[in-house]
């Protein structure tokens, strides 16, 4: 939704996140998703600087259900609930929800969160089932196998190398080594990048995401209400989402259209363009997902994102920083919430030694079954 | 080919949906659903068309013939029972038809395949119900 109408009418007022450095070294089969997700609420409505009473909305991700967080959360005047049972690739959908909800009064302030604990219960990404095109028996497994038949074809149509594409997950480990809590904190350079061994050739371990536990909470209200709030409001100046639903998940084009698309949902009403865009904090489940939506979004020129990469455009201190608290490859696979939490941290100017100078405008896609995408900006620019 | 009792990968779980699929594959024959209501081809084999949403499904012969859109090459043990074969290729071809099927290309080094190459299918008999439909360089 990103109307001239609705752009701006709303915000996300607080955040809360887990210490994602310190669940991944203590990986635990007793953690639950629920407890995580309180903690992340507790430390969003904190930060937003409202009573545990306010809250009339919620919307859930990565729970089997919505009760037992309720309950620990002792929310006890809750007028709107929503309930997303696997909120990855959801995050820009669930806050497409709450915005539309306060904006027309279903609920004053929403909490959302996404809670995983993929680490501690031995979640693996591959060979889950028969899949829909028969994947399994001829021993096609997991999501990155797919995202690196995509590399494939897209090498095979316009060029470039892997060590080319190394540059991306570099440049987010230079920022998740300046981000407390992130979990790979080790120096990367692309020679370590071009050791690392391949999963599905051509993509090697170093394009794959984290798999790790965490809980990441908002809060979410009318841009009126924000004003009155702890920090300086982060407006939602849009959301879209262009779901082209296909088995073999990669999109035949590179995600082309359904960027094309978000980018005219979200910057057409609003006269924003890609200069305007100070950093994009986008769903790096494998490197090329960024690839193939910097040329969607028309950052790069279509089939030339390898080369515009290169030579540090993409890390803090460039051109257009890309993940700058480490994304999911390098920060936490918290599945595009972590993403959001950056933004408002840039937005706010509180992103300490990773403070982007007069940061004003941050942008979001995740290129996935269901692709989605948010802009979020400043106050005062709507 | 000849079947193996002791086949140890995986094997699809077939149901009424797609039954006629692989029973023709046991034939060497490659079958597509296509719609009565307005001729799409597609796969796999849902019980109805996804273009009109028809229920009315026929089969059609498949020419076997089609392009390799992407490939990779597993190097992970994601599977126990593929784990002999690895490095082994996946492939995503284009049939000459319309949709895409994921499958092995055999018959190349792994070295060589190349997107946009033109395959064809081949018949692979795993065990004595399933018979795999797999692609070889034309």
């Amino acid at each position: 939704m990103s109307d001239r109408e609705f752009a701006g009418k709303t915000a996300i007022v607080g955040i809360g996140g887990s210490d994602f450095a310190r669940l991944y070294r203590t990986p635990d089969p007793e953690r639950t998703g629920e407890a995580l997700a309180t903690e992340a609420i507790a430390a969003a409505i904190a930060d937003a600087g409202l009573e545990k009473s306010q809250i009339d909305g919620l919307i859930t991700g990565g729970l089997p259900h919505y009760e037992p967080v309720a309950y620990r959360t002792g929310l006890t005047d809750v007028r709107f609930v929503v309930d997303y049972p696997g909120a990855g690739r959801m995050c820009a959908m669930a806050l497409m929800h709450a915005a539309t909800a306060v904006h027309h009064g279903l609920a004053d302030y929403v909490v959302l969160f996404n809670s995983v604990v993929f680490r501690s219960q031995g979640v693996k990404f591959g060979a889950q089932g028969q899949g829909l095109l028969y994947d399994t028996i001829y021993g096609m497994a997991s999501p990155g196998a797919q995202y690196s038949m995509g590399f494939t074809r897209y090498q095979a149509e316009y060029g470039g190398t892997e060590e080319q594409l190394g540059a991306i997950p570099v440049a987010i480990r230079s920022h998740a080594r300046m981000t407390p809590g992130a979990i790979m904190q080790q120096e990367m350079t692309i020679d370590d990048y071009l050791a690392s061994r391949y999963i599905a050739e051509p993509l090697r371990l170093f394009d794959y995401c984290l798999v790790n536990d965490g809980a990441v909470a908002y809060v979410v209200t009318t841009a009126e209400r924000a004003r009155d709030l702890a920090h300086p409001p982060v407006l939602i100046a849009g959301t879209a989402g262009r779901a082209n639903f296909r088995e073999w998940y990669v999109d035949l084009g590179f995600w082309d259209e359904a960027c094309r698309s978000m980018k005219a949902d979200l910057f057409d009403p609003l006269g924003v363009n890609t200069a305007d865009i100070d950093c994009l904090q986008v769903y790096d489940n494998f490197s090329v997902s960024v690839l193939w939506g910097l040329e969607g979004f028309g950052f790069a020129p279509k089939g030339q994102g390898l080369e515009w990469v290169q030579n540090g455009r993409i890390a803090l201190g460039g051109e257009l920083p890309v993940n700058t608290s480490g994304g999911m490859l390098s920060e936490s696979y918290l599945q595009g919430w972590n993403q959001h939490a950056e933004a408002v941290r840039q937005l706010r100017g509180q992103a300490g030694e990773r403070q982007i100078p007069d940061c004003d405008w941050s942008l979001y896609w995740c290129l996935s079954a269901l692709p989605g995408a948010s802009l979020l900006c400043r106050d005062g620019l709507l | 080919m000849s079947s193996d009792a002791a086949y140890a990968k995986p094997l699809p779980t077939v149901t009424h949906e797609d039954r006629e699929f692989w029973a023709a594959a046991r034939e060497y024959r490659f079958v597509l659903p296509k719609c009565h209501a307005c001729g799409h081809v597609w796969f796999p084999p849902y019980a109805s068309c996804p273009a009109c949403l028809s229920f009315d499904r026929g089969w059609t012969q498949a020419s076997g013939r089609g392009t390799v859109w992407g490939f990779t090459i597993m190097r992970q043990p994601y599977i126990p029972s593929f784990e002999p074969e690895l490095p082994y290729n996946v492939v995503l071809v284009e049939l000459e038809e319309g949709p895409m099927v994921y499958s092995n290309l055999i018959g190349i080094d792994n070295d060589d395949i190349a997107c946009g190459l033109p395959v064809e299918a081949v018949f692979e008999d795993a065990t004595d119900e399933i018979t795999l439909i797999k692609f070889r360089p034309v």
